[in-house]
């Protein structure tokens, strides 16, 4: 698991968990928080993809509140419903229209064993996007902050420290 | 109906076709019974009733899996049933355990040490069942676009929608997707899965909300609701890979065969990594070594340190040999193998056959490959083979029914046995052939030495 901080908000910007399935295997990066991975040379060997302009989501982290941001979604404000569900610990996004379901599971809840309430989701639409925002609750907060603690204590690098090393 | 007509005709060819016929190809099993009592004759077993036994209780262990490095011994005179047994084990277990059957010459090769090729027998008889969580998008087709270039040469494009009751997305193809689209012949309101990794479709029938259209429709249509939720799910499913499965770790092997050290070591840490992780579990099945006195002392000591490990399979030996020398020394040993590993080992008799399941056995062979023999001619079968031994018997079985169909009689009788008996000589009688013809024959002037004795070494 890598994880990149903003060290002027201290906040978490990129969460990634390394899979790779077989032996011998190309690293992928599973993204839960930032923009997804790029991927190169996808048109050699793809077999199936959702098209570019279907809808993605990316995570992101702020100070005091959880967000994903879905684009690529066209529909206007009404058309959507988000639920907590406390059976599957999911949020539920639908569309009226029937056009877009996804079930958004919330993985630092899940890590605290703590269950979404509804009260906490709020969500708005502007250019293409449904931003859905949940409030963190108390122990998320807490428990963030002993772990930036921890953090603090690593000394952070430079880009150009970085450029320096030579990986074999 | 021509394609239907073609189905039918594959079937018929399935049924009839002939398969071959091995000395071991009538066992279908141990023929035990629920409490592991053998019964007399079952599955193409006949008596060895307390070794059937003991194997079966060795068969309840490798089932319980729990129990890591045993070695179990078949001892027994030639002829006895010892790899019939272990052929038996083999189908008992069935084909999710790891079989792997080889003879004690198998592994002496000038490319290979004797060691590595032992390290891979016993690798092998360990099986991984993995779990494995793949991506599968599950829909109703809304619509397949195909699109190829006028020019008639360049890639094709495609575009695939599929829905669920919630929702619906807009796939691109690739060329091979297409290919299999194509192949399938999927259509609009058909319901498929397609497997996200291989690529893999299956039409799991037609929506219900197309039942209405009147389209021309085979029997076999299958309607189905059109899936709810989303799209892409996550599915569960078990793969079994034989540990050391060449098909996986090809381009690890070297050009001797030989699988290095720090691939082992890598291949253990990523199923102890999956063995962690709940996803992968191991099958430990069972290494069968005939002829297991052809061994050396270097092996012997080997599989010593090998049965101790605890991801070793159940190692069966089978030998024929009394108290002989160990191959590579000048000791005697009982079954030519060390005392420490005989130690080690359980060790199952096999006792010669009476007269009566000599019998049984030729009749079950007679059946297999398909002759009919008067009971007579069984009668005299019988005796020759309890006089000389049951493999030249069976021989018999074969040529003498050649012999019956050369006079166009469709049983054989005491006759034709005879006549087999005439045109091929047993052992003893070859030998006492040899003995009186000695004279004719080249080299003789050799045999004077008595002691003369087979060099192993």
């Amino acid at each position: 698991m890598v994880e990149e901080y903003n060290l002027d908000t201290n906040v978490v910007t990129r969460r990634a968990w390394r899979c790779n399935k077989q032996l011998k295997d190309e690293d992928k990066w599973d993204v839960e928080i930032g923009d997804p991975q790029p991927i190169y040379n996808k048109e050699e060997n793809m077999m199936i993809r959702e098209n570019s302009n279907q809808p993605f989501i990316s995570r992101r982290i702020t100070k005091t509140n959880l967000e994903w941001r879905i684009r690529n979604l066209p529909y206007s404000i009404e058309t959507y419903s988000v639920m907590a569900d406390r059976d599957s610990r999911c949020l539920i996004v639908r569309t009226t229209n029937k056009k877009y379901y996804k079930k958004l599971e919330i993985p630092d809840l899940d890590r605290l064993n703590l269950i979404p309430e509804q009260e906490n989701v709020s969500f708005s639409h502007k250019f293409n996007t449904l931003i859905i925002t949940y409030k963190k609750p108390k122990k998320l907060v807490e428990m963030e902050k002993t772990i930036l603690e921890e953090i603090k204590q690593v000394q952070p690098k430079h880009q150009q420290d970085m450029n320096n090393c030579k990986p074999s | 109906m021509a394609a239907a007509a073609a189905a039918k005709i594959a079937e018929v060819r399935e049924t009839t076709r002939v398969e071959r016929i091995g000395a071991h190809s009538h066992i279908r099993g141990l023929g035990l019974d629920e409490s592991l009592e053998a019964r007399h004759v079952s599955q193409g077993l006949v008596g060895q009733v307390t070794a059937r036994r003991a194997v079966g209780i060795v068969l309840q262990m490798v089932r319980d899996g729990r129990i890591a490095g045993r070695a179990v011994l078949l001892a027994g005179q030639p002829g006895t049933g010892k790899t019939a047994l272990a052929t038996a084990l083999a189908a008992a277990l069935g084909l999710d355990t790891p079989f792997t059957s080889m003879a004690g010459s198998e592994i002496y090769s000038l490319e290979m040490s004797k060691t590595e090729a032992l390290t891979q027998a016993i690798r092998k008889s360990i099986g991984v069942r993995i779990k494995e969580e793949t991506e599968i998008i599950e829909g109703e087709v809304v619509e397949v676009q195909i699109e190829r270039p006028a020019t008639g040469v360049g890639t094709k494009v495609g575009k695939l929608i599929l829905k669920t009751t919630d929702m619906e997305t807009v796939y691109d193809l690739g060329g091979k997707m297409i290919d299999s689209i194509l192949k399938e012949k999927v259509q609009s309101g058909d319901v498929i899965t397609i497997d996200k990794a291989t690529g893999k479709i299956t039409r799991l029938g037609r929506s219900f909300a197309r039942a209405r259209d009147y389209d021309a429709t085979g029997q076999q249509t299958r309607f189905v609701q059109c899936p709810e939720g989303e799209l892409q799910k996550g599915k569960k499913w078990c793969t079994l890979v034989w540990y050391e499965s060449r098909i996986n770790i090809i381009e690890f092997i070297g050009d001797t065969g030989e699988i290095k050290t720090e691939v082992r070591e890598q291949i253990n840490g990523k199923v102890a990594e999956w063995r962690e992780e709940g996803k992968a579990e191991i099958i430990p099945g069972v290494l069968f070594i005939d002829e297991v006195h052809m061994l050396d002392i270097e092996c012997f000591s080997f599989l010593n340190r090998a049965l101790e490990n605890e991801m070793s399979p159940i190692v069966i030996m089978a030998t024929n040999r009394g108290i002989t020398k160990i191959r590579g020394t000048t000791y005697k040993s009982p079954h030519g193998i060390p005392l420490d590993l005989l130690d080690r080992t359980i060790i199952i008799p096999t006792q010669p056959y009476e007269e009566k399941e000599l019998r049984e056995i030729l009749s079950i062979r007679c059946e297999e490959e398909d002759c009919q023999m008067s009971d007579n001619a069984l009668t005299v079968l019988t005796r020759i083979s309890k006089e000389t031994s049951l493999r030249y018997g069976m021989q018999l079985i074969m040529t003498s029914s050649l012999i019956a169909r050369k006079r166009k009689a469709h049983e054989v009788d005491v006759e034709d046995i005879k006549r087999a008996y005439q045109l091929f000589f047993d052992e003893g009688r070859s030998v006492q052939f040899l003995r009186e013809y000695q004279q004719e024959f080249m080299f003789n002037e050799l045999d004077d030495k008595d002691d003369l004795e087979m060099e192993t070494n």
